[in-house]
Parts: structure tokens; sequence; C-alpha cells
């Protein structure tokens, strides 16, 4: 019953990888897709990264700051990622995770200062041994 | 009053004023230690947080405004720097800019520095003062109630310097100053509260041996006025039952001999009718000094006739006596006889300092009062010179005329007699 689960998801992962590829490849602001501003409440994408691996990046407001939550799901578990957290284009974070069960992905959360005008949080993360990377953006 | 003039509540009340003055004074001087010693205390926590924890932290980056550089620095420090009673933390450059605060909306606003910060940037001092919460850039805390700010320099990795500055809660120099209180107060106020538990008792037993000694003192000094009282009583009903009553019929014996004596021997009758007048005269004398010495057993029906042997010696002394008593019957027998010791001193001092050559008694019972009125047309004096009261000797009545409620009043001029007049109301 897992397995089959697993199948499923791994093959929705897939067509949707495969249906999303075309537009990261046309570049990573297509695949953010322009997020709504939205000061007051979260803000979240998702997408598909360039080797089918999908990410999530949520942002929310805390205190005069901003949660992000960068998500990776690879559906594999045990790989070894290199991230990286921008913030209006200057590195806020940086750090190592890996894929962990049940569902293969690791997940990154990090505060950053709410800065006047928008903030623009991209977060970045390569697989050094497939090459894969995962890159999403959010306006806030 | 009595309560006033109580000594333990006296006391008690002076006890509770020193306690309010000391508290109030030790208040004062530990607010002050406190507040120094609070300050100090904030200048020392700024530099170790300056030193320890903001210095070593700033990052490349940091005072051009890079995003990523705030955040790694907001990160690292943030749950350091506000500990205790720091409630804002803000760091500047050279030029009023605030390139790091723990509230975001600060970050990159730009205010004047003031004289004392820009030599402190300059020199490296740490200076302390009560932050103005009107300024712009304190109106994050407009309603903190009052905060310290304290700040020294730290330098940026790029070696610019750069203003650190601490703001803490008012509350920890209240706290400073409670501890500060707490320590001089079993010294003082508990002293004192001590010293006057024990003392009150002490007095307590005191004044009940003063007070209890004042009624022994009374019991005598009321025996005595009894005996002296029943002594004069004694003397004046011997006198009367005795020597007036010899005298009256002696008087009526030669009377009725001198008439018996007029047709046949009229140079002794007459002889006889001057004893018997010396005799009357004499006897009216003596029923005034028996007034003098014992006041006769007042009652309504009796006050005229009171009146009367009170005014006889002024009759003897060839003074014009008059008394008129009307409509008393229903009077209370005290107010009785507070009229008959008004007229009595009244008449007294007529006959002794007026040289009046009459007298005038009047009582009226009409009117829901009853009036008094003891008049002379002797040479009186200035009103206001003397007080009339002392003067005519009726301040001895004074407790009583107050104690009735009534009213006395002392009427005269030069050459225009006097009237004393008291009014009682009996309604």
């Amino acid at each position: 019953m897992n397995h089959t689960t697993a199948q499923n998801r791994g093959l929705t992962t897939r067509l949707a990888g495969a249906g999303t590829a075309l537009v990261l490849a046309a570049g990573a602001l297509t695949l953010t897709g322009g997020p709504a501003l939205a000061k007051d409440g979260d803000v979240e994408r998702s997408g598909s990264c360039s080797g089918g691996t999908s990410w999530k990046l949520k942002a929310s407001p805390e205190d005069g700051r901003i949660e992000v939550e960068g998500e990776v799901d690879s559906n594999k578990n045990g790989q070894k990622w290199r991230w990286r957290l921008m913030h209006n284009g200057s590195r806020s974070a940086r750090g190592k995770a890996t894929t962990k069960p049940p569902s293969g992905s690791f997940e990154v959360r990090r505060v950053v200062v709410d800065l006047k005008g928008t903030d623009k949080l991209t977060f970045v993360a390569r697989h050094p041994k497939s090459g894969e990377v995962c890159r999403g953006s959010v306006k806030f | 009053m009595r309560v006033i003039s109580n000594p333990v509540l006296q006391f008690l009340a002076a006890a509770l004023l020193v306690l309010v003055v000391i508290a109030f004074g030790t208040g004062r001087l530990s607010a002050q230690a406190a507040n120094e010693e609070a300050i100090a205390d904030s200048r020392a926590i700024t530099r170790v947080l300056a030193a320890s924890v903001a210095e070593p932290a700033l990052p490349r980056g940091l005072i051009t405004g890079r995003p990523g550089a705030l955040d790694r620095f907001d990160r690292a420090v943030l749950d350091r720097l506000l500990v205790d009673d720091v409630q804002r933390i803000k760091i500047w450059d050279a030029s009023g800019r605030i390139v790091y605060s723990d509230e975001t909306a600060l970050i990159g606003e730009q205010f004047t520095l003031g004289d004392d910060e820009r030599d402190v940037l300059q020199h490296g001092s740490t200076e302390a003062e009560m932050s103005d919460l009107s300024r712009p850039e304190n109106r994050f805390e407009a309603g903190s109630g009052g905060l310290l700010e304290v700040y020294t320099r730290i330098l940026s990795p790029e070696g610019e310097p750069l203003l650190f500055e601490v703001y803490f809660s008012a509350a920890q120099v209240a706290d400073r100053k409670e501890a500060v209180f707490s320590a001089f107060r079993p010294i003082t106020l508990g002293g004192l509260a001590l010293l006057v538990v024990l003392t009150t008792p002490v007095l307590w037993v005191l004044m009940r041996r003063v007070q209890a000694g004042a009624r022994a003192r009374e019991r005598l000094l009321r025996a005595a006025v009894d005996a002296s009282d029943s002594e004069r009583r004694r003397i004046a009903r011997d006198l009367h039952d005795g020597v007036v009553q010899d005298l009256a019929g002696t008087s009526y014996a030669v009377t009725a001999v001198a008439d018996t004596l007029r047709a046949d021997r009229p140079e002794a009758s007459s002889r006889l009718s001057e004893a018997g007048d010396s005799l009357r005269t004499s006897l009216r004398s003596l029923r005034s000094l028996l007034v003098e010495i014992y006041p006769p057993e007042l009652h309504t029906e009796g006050l005229a006739a009171a009146l009367e042997d009170l005014v006889a010696q002024a009759n003897g002394a060839g003074v014009e006596a008059v008394v008129s008593v009307r409509d008393v019957d229903a009077v209370d027998e005290d107010v009785v006889a507070l009229v008959w010791r008004v007229a009595q001193e009244a008449v007294r001092n007529s006959l002794r300092h007026g040289a009046a050559d009459r007298i005038d008694v009047t009582v009226d019972g009409r009117g829901g009062a009853v009036l008094l009125e003891v008049s002379d047309n002797g040479r009186g004096f200035e009103p206001g010179a003397v007080d009339a009261t002392e003067h005519f000797g009726l301040r001895g009545l004074r407790d009583l005329i107050a104690e009735a409620g009534a009213r006395l009043d002392v009427r005269s001029s030069p050459g225009a007699g006097t009237t004393v007049r008291l009014e009682v109301d009996v309604a």
C-alpha cells in the first residue's frame, strides 16, 4: 500500500516536473512565476527542479521579521544537498542538508530582517552529484 | 476634642508622622543611591554586550546595509542582546544612520546625533542619560514609561567606529530602589515602629495614672468645696434663724414702744423710732450679707425675693434698686440659678465700680427665653478698653453660661451707665 502510494507520488512528481521543465529552462523567474506581495500574510510558492525534484518556498511575517521555509523533496533518502538563501541578492544563509525519510526531503528554516520595501527571497539548492538545481523565489 | 487631647493618640500621631517623614527621606535617599547604582550597572552591562556580543558578531557589509549581513547579525545576536531589562538596541554609524536595531523598522533611518554621542564615537567612552522619548528615533518606546539609554563605541570589521546604544527599562531603577530601601527598612522604619510599640503601653499606663491622680484631686477639691458650702450654709442658717429673727423682733418691739410713747414722751419716742430704723437698716445689711455668704435655695417662686435680698445692700448704701420679675413660673431651676448668679455679679460690680445711684434688675420669661437685664446709671466705661466680661467678674460664670447655651452681653459707655444682659433659651 505504501509502496503503491510512493510510486504514484513519484509518478505524479515526475509528470509535474516534466510539465514544468520547459519553464525551468526559461529561467527561475518564470519558475517562481511572479508571486503576490503579502506583507501581512504568508507567501508560498512551489515548483520543480532541473532533475525532477520538487521545491517549496514559504515566507511568513514574524514580529518585524520574515520567517522563510524552504523545502526540497527528491523522494530519495540520504541525498546530500547544498543550499543557500539570498535576501535581495545578498547571501543571508547557507548550509548543507540531507534528504530524510519518510518523504526523502529536507527543510530549511531561517528568519531574516523585514526591510523597507519589497524583500526578495531566493532559495537555491544544488545536488552536487547529479548537478540538479532547485531555485525558487518569493517577494514579501 | 477628647480624642485629640488624648496623649496616647497624640503620641501615636506624632510617631506616625515621624514614620512618614523617615520613610519619605529614606525613599529619596534610596532612590538616589539606586539611580546611581542602576546607571553604573547599566554602563557595565552595555560595555559587556558591546565587547563580548555585538562587536565580535559584526559581519562585513553591515555598515553598508547589505541585507544578508543584517540577517546574519540579527540571528546571531538578537537573543543575546535583549537580556534582563534591555528594551532596545541601536547601532549607529557616524552619519547618524541606524545600521541595526532589534526594531527592524528603524534600520536605515537617519537622525541627528547629539554632541555626547559624537564625543563617544570619537573618544570611545561610555555615557548614560535618560531617553527623550519625544524624539522620532524613540517613537517605538513612547509608551514604555521611561528609559535609560547607555551608549559606547564599537568598531566594525571595516574599522568604522559605530555607536552601540542600549536602552534599559526604568523599572530596573525602581527595582534597585526597592532593593536599597528594603535594606534600610528594618533599621529605620522597623526600629521606630518597634519603639512605638514598646512605648505605647508604657505611655498608656502613665496616662491612666495621671488621670487617676487628677480624678483624686478633683474629688478632694469637690469635698473641700462641699465642706465649705456646708459650713457657710450652717452659718447663714444660724444667723437667719437666730440673730435675724431677734433683730426683727427687737425692731418691731422698739417701734411699738415708740408708738406708745409718742403722745406722752415724744422725745423718747423719737429716739426709739430712730433706734428701730437703725435696727431695720442693720437687718437689711445682715440679709445682704447672708446672701453673699450663701445664696438662697433658689426656685422660681423665690427668685423675686432672692433678688430683693440681693439689692437690699444697695438700698442700704443709698442706691435706689428696683427689682422686676415676671413670667418665670415654668422656668427650670438651673436657669433660675444662672440668672441669679449673673445678677449677683452684675449688682456687685455696679456697687463696686459703677458709682450709680440707681440699679434696675429685670427678669422677663416671655417669648421662649429668659431675659435678665441689670442696668445702672453709673460712670460706665469705654467698650474695647477692657474685656467687659473679665472686668465684671463674670469670667467664673463663663462655663455655666456656655453650657446653658445662653448669651451674655455687656454694654457700656463712659458716663452712660452699664447694662448687663443675659438671654437663656428655655423653649
